[in-house]
């Protein structure tokens, strides 16, 4: 392992750089037209072709509908009419849709920050030398493979016969009634399952990002006599800064969007404690309110690309300096 | 390109031609594929998961003992995406809901008014289509089989305990207390899955109670007037037989809370309870636990007049023959198939629903048997709970209140989401 692969996918992001803003012309294999200007060749498109009509007929095309229904009445047949802002104006005065946003968001925060400390604490222990790293990361690996809505109903029955029944047992309290039936506590066991099913995900990708730091650095450091916590922080966090910015964004689009946990764990309940965003935006088509939900997915649509653009703003700066 | 056709049909429908009617020539052309000579040939959805078996034989037989029509049985495929494409199935027999009846409301179901099938149907038993929507000048809805629900009790618990079938509120608590007195829990029930609670108490003593189809007719009239103010709504209407549920549900199992559907099954069929508000569709999972327990229904009674008391029906199955489609004949034959009284019957003996035909077989189940009399005079009512449009989360509103402490913010927020859904309805 000799190449230094952080700066190398940093200066990899200079290239892409470049190249969107037609400085570069390594994808042009190098030909030019008689004005001077590179020549792509057309294989180049043959290839964008295919992703290109499928992401079209199955995301855009579904998307610009619903955005367009979403100023109509359309119930999903039938006839409609135009009702202008009608459903936007709804939406706003919507109660429900408000705390919807409010769980969905805070649920998003509290477990992008709990999936990826624990996920990059398990991630330098299995990188570390220690026993039995190879099963012990097959075994940390395991909850990936399984099906979220069987990972919920699992931890609902956990949540609502096992953990009353070990409360009881012990007698401790706090655990003899269970949380899933607690409004105000339902939530936590929502975050702890969403976070058992998504470490290993994030923690794949932060083992391969600490398995690329080069072990000349490390020497490095320990002839500076650096101690194992400022390599940790001033050497390991800043080179896999670039990991970390991807595992954040990808989790919390993720989380934003959680459904099929809730489902299996409280199906939004007790009440509407635990109802997500997702959720609601569902019951618009078994519910008849399609052109409704659809206005309120609009809206969820241009927040999580704000935030999107934002996070990637925030962070672009630095994960380059690493 | 093959996005292409797509592209232009969607944008047909955006130019407003409809989405009916650009899928509509769809079909005709799947149609006129399938007719040239031979038997037509029409598909059957039917989804109802415990009949599937039933309804397979039975087109195998029809499709055995005549050669003009070919049908063919769908069970899986998703209704509003067929409505949707304009290629819906050519006859449905489904649960009759709300959801269903906004295809109806729309137009999208045909009239079968003038079928001699459509004559037999009890009119108070039609009557129950009508309650959730209408179409000028339609019967585009026959009934085929209703489910009675109200609350099934443990006959062996009740004789025991030198108790009778309560007929009044007062008596009902009586029993209660009896039962508590001998460390019997009164009633199971099952909080986490939030239906349960719509479905059973919640719509028991509301029913019980009020004119349900009246209210809502009135609810709907009101549309975004209902509020504090307005002369009928949740708050002002629901209050009471919210406040009698509450007190009923105290006598309920400790961890209700945590407790689902699946739960509640088994423990009753243990002898865990001695009452459970639950419809027929429960007595098939209990007798899986426990076959030999003998089971009982009887109307949950919350006034103190006899007369008052109603169970509770939803339409299990009813039929329909959509609007677009160009086999409509053999549609029909087949709907006069499935409308012989012999054939209905049998499916009703066999999945223990009540027949909606003037001359049907009264049920002869031992366990539904206290549910026939009230069926037959008409003292019914749906479930209230059902009458509200899926896109409020009624069924988690009933939870709350069944759970917390404030049921009335509940009720005053189920206003003020139908006066909501009313403005841009």
């Amino acid at each position: 392992m000799t190449t230094p692969i952080a700066p190398a996918s940093a200066a990899a992001g200079r290239l892409v750089d470049a190249a969107e803003h037609g400085q570069s012309d390594h994808l042009a294999g190098g030909r030019h037209d008689k004005k001077g200007r590179s020549r792509v060749d057309p294989v180049y498109y043959a290839f964008l072709l295919p992703t290109l009509i499928l992401f079209t007929l199955a995301i855009t095309v579904p998307a610009v509908l619903g955005i367009f229904y979403s100023f109509t009445n359309f119930i999903g047949f039938g006839d409609w009419q135009f009702t202008g802002l009608t459903n936007y104006i709804a939406v706003f005065q919507d109660p429900a849709v408000l705390s919807g946003y409010l769980f969905t968001f805070g649920f998003a925060i509290v477990t992008v920050v709990l999936v990826n400390v624990i996920a990059f604490m398990l991630a330098v222990a299995l990188t570390s030398r220690i026993r039995l790293k190879v099963p012990l990361r097959a075994i940390f690996v395991i909850p990936m493979v399984i099906s979220g809505i069987v990972i919920a109903y699992v931890f609902q029955f956990l949540f609502s016969n096992s953990l009353p029944a070990l409360g009881n047992g012990l007698g401790i309290p706090l655990l003899q009634e269970s949380i899933l039936a607690n409004p105000d506590l339902a939530w936590i066991a929502i975050v702890i399952t969403a976070t058992w099913q998504s470490v290993p995900g994030t923690l794949l990708i932060y083992i391969a990002g600490l398995l690329s730091i080069p072990g000349e650095v490390y020497e490095a450091a320990d002839i500076d006599g650096a101690t194992a916590r400022e390599k940790l922080f001033r050497v390991t966090l800043p080179l896999v800064a670039g990991y970390v910015v991807i595992n954040v964004i990808l989790g919390f689009k993720n989380y934003l969007n959680v459904y099929d946990i809730i489902v299996g764990l409280t199906n939004g309940g007790p009440g509407t404690a635990t109802r997500s965003i997702a959720m609601t935006i569902f019951t618009g088509f078994t519910g008849g309110d399609y052109a409704y939900q659809m206005a309120n997915a609009t809206i969820f649509f241009i927040i999580a690309v704000a935030i999107s653009i934002l996070q990637l703003r925030l962070t672009r700066n630095r994960a380059a300096s690493a | 390109m093959p996005g292409k056709k797509r592209t232009r049909s969607s944008a047909r429908a955006v130019l407003g031609v409809g989405v009916l009617g650009a899928a509509l020539a769809l079909t005709g052309c799947a149609g006129a594929a399938g007719a040239g000579s031979g038997p037509a040939e029409i598909t059957f959805h039917m989804s109802k998961p415990e009949a599937i078996p039933y309804f397979r034989d039975l087109v195998e037989r029809f499709n055995d003992e005549q050669t003009e029509v070919e049908v063919t049985l769908d069970t899986a495929s998703n209704l509003s995406a067929g409505f949707l494409r304009g290629n819906p199935p050519d006859v449905g027999l489904l649960n009759y809901n709300m959801e269903m009846a906004r295809f109806m409301e729309r137009g999208a179901l045909s009239d079968l008014g003038d079928m001699p099938e459509a004559e037999r149907i009890r009119p108070d038993v039609q009557e129950l289509v009508n309650q959730y929507a209408t179409y000028p000048g339609r019967t585009s809805v026959l009934p085929y089989s209703v489910a009675a629900a109200s609350v099934i009790y443990n006959i062996q618990m009740f004789e025991d305990n030198g108790l009778e079938v309560p007929t009044t509120y007062e008596e009902l608590i009586e029993v209660c207390e009896t039962l508590l007195d001998a460390g019997i829990t009164p009633f199971y029930s099952t909080y986490r899955d939030a239906w349960t609670v719509a479905q059973g108490p919640f719509d028991y003593t509301v029913g019980g109670r009020i004119d349900v189809a009246d209210f809502y007719e009135q609810m709907n009239e009101l549309g975004t007037e209902v509020g504090p103010d307005s002369p009928v709504s949740f708050e002002k209407t629901f209050a009471e037989p919210v406040a009698q549920m509450k007190e009923l549900l105290t006598y309920t199992n400790d961890d209700a809370e945590s407790r689902g559907y699946g739960d509640g099954n088994v423990a009753f069929a243990n002898g865990e309870a001695a009452m459970y508000m639950q419809g027929p569709w429960a007595l098939g999972e209990i007798a899986k636990t426990n076959p030999e327990l003998e089971l009982g229904t009887f109307p949950l009674p919350v006034t103190d007049d006899p007369e008052d008391l109603k169970v509770r029906v939803n339409l299990d199955l009813a039929l329909w023959i959509p609007e677009v489609g160009t086999n409509h004949e053999a549609a029909r034959t087949f709907v006069s198939y499935l409308m012989q009284q012999d054939v209905m019957d049998d499916y009703n003996a066999s999945y223990l629903a009540f027949g909606t035909t003037e001359e049907a077989a009264p049920v002869t189940d031992p366990r539904i048997i206290g549910m026939q009399e009230y069926y037959d005079e008409g003292k019914f009512y749906q479930g209230p709970s059902r009458a509200i449009p899926l896109t409020i989360p009624v069924d988690n509103y009933i939870q709350s209140m069944a759970t917390g402490d404030d049921p009335e913010a509940e009720l005053r927020r189920l206003d003020a989401d139908w006066a909501r859904l009313a403005l841009r309805g």
